[in-house]
């Protein structure tokens, strides 16, 4: 049995060609959402170079004035701080990643979750991150690559984010002060 | 059957009867010692209040059980002497079964008889109604008891008391018969008070914990608005349109100082809550040791022996969670003591010690630490026997039996199923029990020693982590830095004389009360600046730890706090510097040295001599951080200071070849440090190095004619350029001089 749409009398035929197009949209097989093809990463500069965070491993940006500086500590260490009941370690990220500088001094400290069993750090930011969608094959691509803790994505327009792994970042830095 | 109602109350009963008991069992164990009123009289309102609360929750049972309790000990009111021997017994045994016919009550279990209790309490009575006033009572009373009938008058009193009980027992829920005259209106208040007691789950008081951390937060955040509205208001005056401007600042400051009174109520408003909140979740050691005077009393009764329990440090409040894990080692350690430790009052009277041994169970807490002490001055560990044990029962082979040191057989107590008894007591003798401590401890993240010495005693240490405990810290000032050093290591302060200090090539020491104590400099220590003579009036703070004096150079002693002591996280945790991190007033964090590691410093060496030295200024902790990484990285030894006043304070008494300057500071920016800097002469060889977040031709000129050698941008630093900077102006610097 074939089924033929109900359309009152008075349609024209203009507007019943655009109820069927509409009609025909609907019953397409649904595209993926952009939601589901991108990962949303938080963007910041780190010098001259662009990095990114999965964004949901961000917990909030707190204002840098709140840390207690710890003497002896490493150099990558800037402090420490009080975060919603924990203590938490404030960290130079960019001492963490080898750099020298920032363009300008930080003035946030981004509160991440770098999936170490609930523990959060603190990392400097000159600026506080904007929110980027970055296409799934391209951070799968880059990932594949990647042999360290930055995966290197090479965004259309060739502008390029790194995209950290905190994990592996602090993987790196623990098996560096077992080493020493 | 319980009402549904009262059945809700019950646990919460339990818990407030377990409470009375171990007062009344306290009482009693110091009553058969001496006679004391007051003692006395609170025994007397335990156990009416046991009555009535057993009253009104319908627990008639154990109403009249109180009752015939009081009866027991009623009559010795007023009289002088010590509670006897035999009514004291049978007073504790009957708080046991009462104790015990409440939990099978609540646990809907059997129901123990109760029958022998009012038996043996019968019994006693006579004994303590025959007792006459100002004759010493028989420390066993039963023998009198037994012969003597009750007076005509005494049985009129019975006979009234029972009918008393039967209209308690026909109205349970009513409030229980008159309290005898004095205590009445004391035990009302207390009553009430414990009827208004609440039971709360653990987790729950922690999540409330968590969440005044955070108001704290929001207070500390509110200090800082209004920090940067004070800011803002300050750069609205620079602008130089001060009347444009009136009404908009009036305004502003009045938010500025109605922000600063919420932020001190939030304060306050925290700080009570965290009081209270700390109330809640601790517990004075004592109500774990306390009942354990029962235990050794109780075990002295039955093995012959006699010992006095001393308990020192109760006071010590804890998290009860960890209280509650520590009550099975203790009563294991301390009956250990007893039935292994000590000797017979003849052995020891031959050995020339006292007929009563002695346990003494010693609390401290040293910042976030917790070191329980339980010792006896009995026979010590027998080696020989632990040997004969471990080679009986195969524990470890005879041929490294033979090898082992004391101290590794001493370990072996610890050894699951091991005992050295050959019979199996009420007390000891299953070789379970050493190794359920351990493992109890090493749960809490602690750890237990022992130390024995033959003929003299032994010793078992307990260390624990006391999260939530607090404990007394004194903070002190050191450059921009306030750090806390805990209280007990802290002997006394005073401040510096020149004439009181012998001053060496190496090494500075005070002359203190006929003692030379090394004098450290806390800045030094921690690497803050360079090692230097304190100055009069410098205040200095005599520490003792681990049998080691110091004279601790601080800038300013703040004062004394009350302070929890938590962990460092993980990325700075085993810095041996520091204890952890405590939270002031304020809401910022405080770091709390080790004792031990400021006094063991005498043979380390902090200063900076052998390499090349830098000063880095920069108000960001970022900046300085990062400039302090590149420049260590070239071999430099690297001090910092937030601010230039800081710095000029700095290099009043260091020397450094190099000084890398911000130039944005607040108070005193990089231009007129470098000026500064270049007006002493002593700084002449210092190379300066400015740097800017601005790349600008003017900054570059200003900075070359205020004395600097070198400029570089945030963006130059960025890009790896400091380190080459710092070594080329040093060259140029030094060849020009």
């Amino acid at each position: 049995m074939k089924l033929e749409p109900r359309f009152p009398d008075d349609v024209s035929q203009e507007d019943r060609e655009l109820l069927e197009r509409r009609a025909a949209r609907l019953r397409e097989k649904p595209r993926e959402s952009e939601e589901e093809s991108v990962l949303w990463a938080a963007e910041f500069p780190v010098g001259e170079d662009s990095y990114a965070l999965p964004l949901d491993t961000l917990r909030a940006a707190v204002p840098l004035k709140m840390v207690t500086p710890v003497p002896l500590s490493p150099p990558h260490v800037i402090g420490i701080l009080r975060f919603q009941g924990q203590i938490l370690t404030a960290m130079s990220l960019s001492s963490l990643l080898g750099g020298r500088g920032w363009r300008e001094d930080p003035a946030v400290l981004l509160v991440v979750d770098p999936g170490l069993g609930g523990r959060l750090l603190a990392l400097d930011c000159e600026r506080i991150p904007k929110p980027v969608p970055l296409p799934h094959a391209l951070v799968e691509e880059a990932l594949a690559r990647a042999t360290g803790a930055v995966a290197e994505v090479t965004l259309p327009g060739l502008h390029q984010v790194n995209l950290l792994d905190l994990r592996r970042l602090m993987d790196r830095r623990a098996s560096e002060k077992r080493d020493a | 059957m319980l009402d549904p109602m009262m059945e809700q109350l019950l646990p919460g009963f339990v818990d407030e009867c377990k409470e009375i008991v171990e007062r009344v069992t306290d009482h009693l164990i110091e009553l058969e010692k001496a006679h004391e009123r007051l003692r006395f009289d609170d025994l007397a309102r335990g156990l009416h209040t046991l009555k009535g609360s057993a009253a009104t929750l319908g627990l008639a049972e154990l109403s009249e059980l109180a009752h015939r309790m009081e009866d027991a000990v009623l009559p010795l009111r007023g009289k002088t002497t010590a509670l006897p021997g035999a009514l004291t017994d049978a007073l504790l045994k009957t708080l046991d079964t009462w104790m015990a016919h409440l939990r099978a009550t609540t646990a809907k279990s059997e129901l123990p008889d109760l029958k022998p209790s009012h038996k043996l309490l019968e019994a006693v009575r006579h004994a303590v109604q025959a007792i006459e006033p100002g004759k010493p009572a028989a420390n066993n009373g039963k023998a009198g008891a037994e012969k003597r009938k009750p007076s005509a008058a005494a049985e009129k009193e019975k006979e009234k008391e029972k009918k008393s009980s039967k209209r308690e027992r026909e109205a349970p829920v009513a409030r229980a018969e008159p309290a005898p005259a004095e205590p009445a209106a004391e035990e009302d208040a207390g009553a009430a008070e414990e009827a208004g007691s609440w039971r709360v789950r653990t987790r729950e008081v922690v999540s409330l914990l968590h969440e005044v951390e955070r108001l704290r937060e929001v207070r500390l955040r509110l200090e800082e608005r209004r920090r940067e509205l004070e800011r803002g208001i300050s750069q609205l005056a620079r602008l130089g349109i001060l009347a444009q401007t009136a009404e908009v600042r009036a305004l502003l400051m009045g938010v500025q100082r109605a922000l600063s009174a919420d932020g001190d109520e939030a304060g306050d408003i925290v700080a009570s809550m965290e009081d209270e909140l700390k109330a809640i979740c601790t517990l004075p050691v004592r109500t774990v040791l306390e009942p354990l005077r029962r235990s050794v009393r109780d075990l002295c009764k039955q093995s012959g022996k006699l010992a006095r329990l001393s308990i020192v440090g109760g006071e010590v409040s804890l998290d009860r969670r960890v209280l509650e894990s520590l009550r099975g080692p203790l009563v294991h350690l301390v009956r250990n003591a007893v039935d292994h430790g000590l000797e017979v009052p003849d052995v020891r009277e031959a050995r020339g010690k006292h007929r009563e041994g002695i346990v003494v169970v010693r609390v401290e807490q040293q910042g976030n630490m917790l070191f329980i002490e339980v010792s006896d001055d009995g026979n010590g560990l027998d080696l020989a026997l632990i040997k004969q044990a471990a080679r009986e029962l195969s524990i470890v082979p005879g041929v490294e039996l033979d090898a082992m040191a004391p101290a590794q057989l001493h370990q072996l107590i610890f050894r699951n199923g091991f005992s050295t008894r050959r019979t199996v007591t009420e007390v000891s003798g299953r070789g379970v029990g050493m190794d359920v401590v351990r493992s109890q401890i090493q749960a809490l993240q602690g750890h237990i020693e022992v130390q024995s010495t033959p003929g003299q005693g032994t010793r078992f240490t307990l260390t624990l982590p006391a999260e939530l405990g607090s404990s007394p810290v004194l903070v002190v000032r050191c450059g921009e830095h306030e750090l806390g050093i805990p209280m007990p290591a802290v002997e006394t302060s005073l401040l510096a004389r020149s004439g009181e200090l012998r001053v060496a090539r190496t090494r500075v020491q005070l002359s203190h009360r006929d003692h030379l104590i090394p004098v450290q400099d806390l800045g030094t220590l921690l690497a803050l600046r360079q090692p230097e003579v304190p100055h009069d009036g410098q205040p200095l703070l005599v520490l003792q730890s681990q049998g080691r004096r110091i004279a601790l150079a601080v800038d300013e002693v703040i004062g004394d706090r009350e302070l929890v002591i938590r962990p460092l996280p993980p990325e700075v945790r085993d810095l041996a510097a520091y204890q952890g991190a405590a939270t002031l007033a304020r809401g910022e964090l405080v770091l709390i040295v080790r004792p031990d590691w400021l006094s063991g410093f005498e043979k380390r060496d902090a200063s900076l001599t052998g390499t090349r030295r830098a000063l880095v200024v920069d108000d960001s902790l970022t900046a300085r951080a990062l400039h302090r990484t590149a420049l260590e990285s070239g071999g430099y030894s690297v001090h910092t200071a937030s601010s230039g006043r800081q710095a000029l304070e700095q290099l009043r008494h260091s020397s450094y070849d190099v000084m890398v300057s911000d130039i944005g500071m607040d108070e005193m920016d990089g231009f007129e440090l470098t000026l500064e800097a270049r007006r002493r002469h002593e700084l002449e060889a210092m190379a300066i190095i400015l740097v800017s977040a601005r790349d600008s031709d003017a900054d570059r000129q200003r900075g070359a004619a205020s004395g600097a050698d070198g400029f570089l941008s945030k963006k130059d630093c960025a890009s790896g350029r400091l380190l080459a900077e710092v070594q080329a102006v040093i060259a140029r610097r030094q060849g020009a001089t």
